[in-house]
């Protein structure tokens, strides 16, 4: 049940996945979630609760850094910039904006990553784990940005979709009368 | 109900005025009324004889025969027609007494050619004037309404009042334009040498002071009843107390009680309570004849016009050679320095129904509108300056391109997104 839970979206993303070719910064960003992704599931889903000791502090740190290595690493490579996939393809940025907002969501991650660890470190296990769900906050405002400006455009044009099914529905079958 | 014990086989006497009698024999049309049937009478044409029902009590068919006596020998003076048209029948009114065997049966009056008329009452819906042959203008319908006031005049003048005046007992001569009243012996006469009350009224056509009680001015009555015909002829049958109700007050919904009430809408002045039914084109006849309407309607009994007076009216419209009436754009005949009725009654009527249908398709497709709005606010690709104004305001901080995929391909990557997401938290829980 857990695993149709996690596998039937996937199944559906990949059936119905863009057929044009994939920046490198994507790519990394798949790999980097792909392997996160499968770790979470395994010792969340899986083998609850032997992960192994100690990891619990770093889990923030590997996600925080892992994403600003993609993120410094990618524009170096000339693949783009990741920031955009985080946020949204959608938004009229120049590259210039683009560069900067990638930066930005770079040293902001380094920063998180650091942070966690050093509060791990010097504070106790009730602060660390208060700075860590406060850091969840810059999760909550991509979540608010990519509603407003992503999913709400999507929203609309399915619901404009399931309208004229269902208008040309009903005409099928008030004709029938 | 059977009539009078007149068999077919068997002769009656005709009696005409000055005593003249001849025997004749009856045949049945197999048309009948409430008080008696119809025969046509053999050897004769252009008559026709009213036998009544065998039920009519023996007090009843005494003052018949009085009734029908005096009339016979006081046929009224009626409007001269012209020679050419002298088989016109203005009144079916009584010419011969009917006896059998020296009873008192019925009467005997001249023949209304029925495939030369149609029924008043036809005139009041043009399509069904039409289907009778009779294609209804203002100038027939004004030339109508003069001739049925003048022969009500004759009447009048004469102290006959007809009482139950209403468009089913007035025939029209579809050609000639004349117009045949029928059902003459339930006339009320006032002469000095005899009286005959008619107690049988029609609620629509009763005057207001007559409701609930006995018809005390018979000459009143007609007024009203002739001003209600001509109203109706001349506003497309719309009956002078049809209306809409302007306010919480009860409104009678049969005509009777707002004829009682006085709810009479088409006044030059407003009457509270009431409103005109939209169709109306009384705002479109002259202003003499409205004064009329007004007169016979919203003033009293005392002020309500009398038939001599509407023919004055009527006559100028009537008559050709005064030019008071003209084509209008479309070839309708209308009142001179008038709006055309004929055209602003199809405005008024066409015009609700292109407005239903506007209203209706625009509901229909509000939906879709509004999704198609919402679309391309998001999308911001408006095509109305002022509508990309509005919808560029709403997000003048961020700019949005369109989308490059398909609406399947921005499922899949917010699902790998959200996936993403959930990732994110569990290693940041």
């Amino acid at each position: 049940m857990l695993t149709a839970l996690w596998l039937l979206p996937l199944a559906v993303a990949w059936l119905w996945r863009p057929r044009q070719a994939i920046g490198l910064g994507a790519w990394l960003l798949l790999l980097a979630f792909g392997a996160l992704g499968a770790w979470a599931l395994w010792f969340g889903l899986y083998a609850h609760p032997v992960e192994p000791a100690g990891f619990e502090v770093w889990k923030p740190t590997v996600l925080y850094w892992s994403l600003a290595a993609i993120m410094i690493a990618t524009p170096l490579l000339g693949g783009g910039y990741p920031a955009k996939i985080i946020l949204g393809t959608y938004f009229a940025l120049s590259t210039r904006e683009w560069r900067w907002i990638n930066r930005g969501f770079a040293t902001i991650y380094a920063v998180l990553g650091a942070v966690n660890l050093w509060v791990a470190r010097d504070a106790s296990y009730n602060d660390w784990v208060g700075i860590k769900f406060a850091c969840q906050m810059n999760l909550l405002i991509i979540v608010l940005f990519r509603l407003n400006f992503v999913w709400l455009p999507i929203l609309a044009e399915v619901s404009i979709h399931l309208y004229r099914r269902a208008l040309a529905a009903y005409r099928v079958v008030s004709s029938l009368f | 109900m059977a009539p009078v014990s007149v068999k077919p086989d068997k002769p009656v006497e005709l009696r005409w005025p000055g005593a003249r009698s001849e025997f004749v024999r009856l045949v049945a049309t197999g048309k009948s009324g409430g008080a008696g049937e119809i025969f046509s009478i053999e050897g004769k044409p252009g008559f026709l004889a009213k036998v009544y029902h065998t039920t009519t009590s023996p007090a009843h068919l005494a003052h018949y025969r009085q009734k029908i006596q005096w009339m016979v020998e006081n046929p009224p003076a009626l409007p001269q027609v012209p020679a050419e048209y002298e088989d016109v029948v203005q009144l079916a009114w009584p010419e011969a007494l009917i006896l059998r065997e020296s009873q008192f049966a019925g009467f005997a009056m001249r023949k209304i050619a029925f495939d030369r008329t149609l029924e008043l009452d036809y005139l009041l819906n043009r399509r069904q004037s039409a289907l009778e042959g009779f294609d209804a203008d203002y100038g027939k319908l004004v030339t109508v309404s003069f001739n049925l006031a003048a022969i009500i005049h004759c009447l009048h003048d004469k102290r006959i009042a007809i009482v139950d005046l209403k468009p089913m007992n007035v025939k029209v001569y579809k050609a000639e334009l004349f117009v045949s009243i029928l059902d003459c012996d339930g006339f009320q006469i006032a002469a000095d040498d005899f009286r005959s009350d008619a107690p049988q009224v029609t609620p629509e056509y009763l005057a207001p002071e007559f409701h609930d009680k006995a018809v005390a001015a018979p000459e009143a009555q007609d007024r009203f009843a002739l001003a209600t015909i001509i109203f109706r002829l001349l506003n497309f049958g719309i009956h002078p107390y049809a209306g809409v109700a302007a306010d919480r007050r009860i409104y009678p919904t049969e005509l009777a009680g707002r004829i009682k009430q006085g709810l009479y809408p088409y006044g030059k002045q407003a009457r509270s309570g009431v409103r005109k039914v939209p169709a109306s084109v009384h705002e479109a006849l002259p202003d003499r004849l409205r004064e009329l309407f007004d007169r016979a309607f919203a003033g009293g009994a005392a002020a309500r016009p009398s038939p001599h007076e509407w023919t004055e009216a009527l006559a100028i419209y009537a008559n050709r050679q005064t030019d008071q009436m003209s084509l209008c754009d479309r070839g309708h005949l209308k009142f001179s320095a008038r709006p055309c009725p004929t055209c602003l009654r199809d405005a008024l009527i066409h015009g609700a129904s292109v407005r239903r249908r506007s209203f209706v398709a625009r509901l229909q497709a509000a939906p879709a509108r509004t999704l198609k709005y919402l679309k391309k606010t998001l999308q911001q690709t408006h095509s109305s300056p002022f509508q990309a104004a509005l919808a560029q305001a709403q997000f003048a901080v961020v700019q949005l391109t369109a989308p490059s995929v398909s609406t399947r391909n921005a499922i899949a990557l917010e699902i790998l997104w959200i996936s993403g997401l959930l990732i994110t938290y569990w290693w940041t829980r």
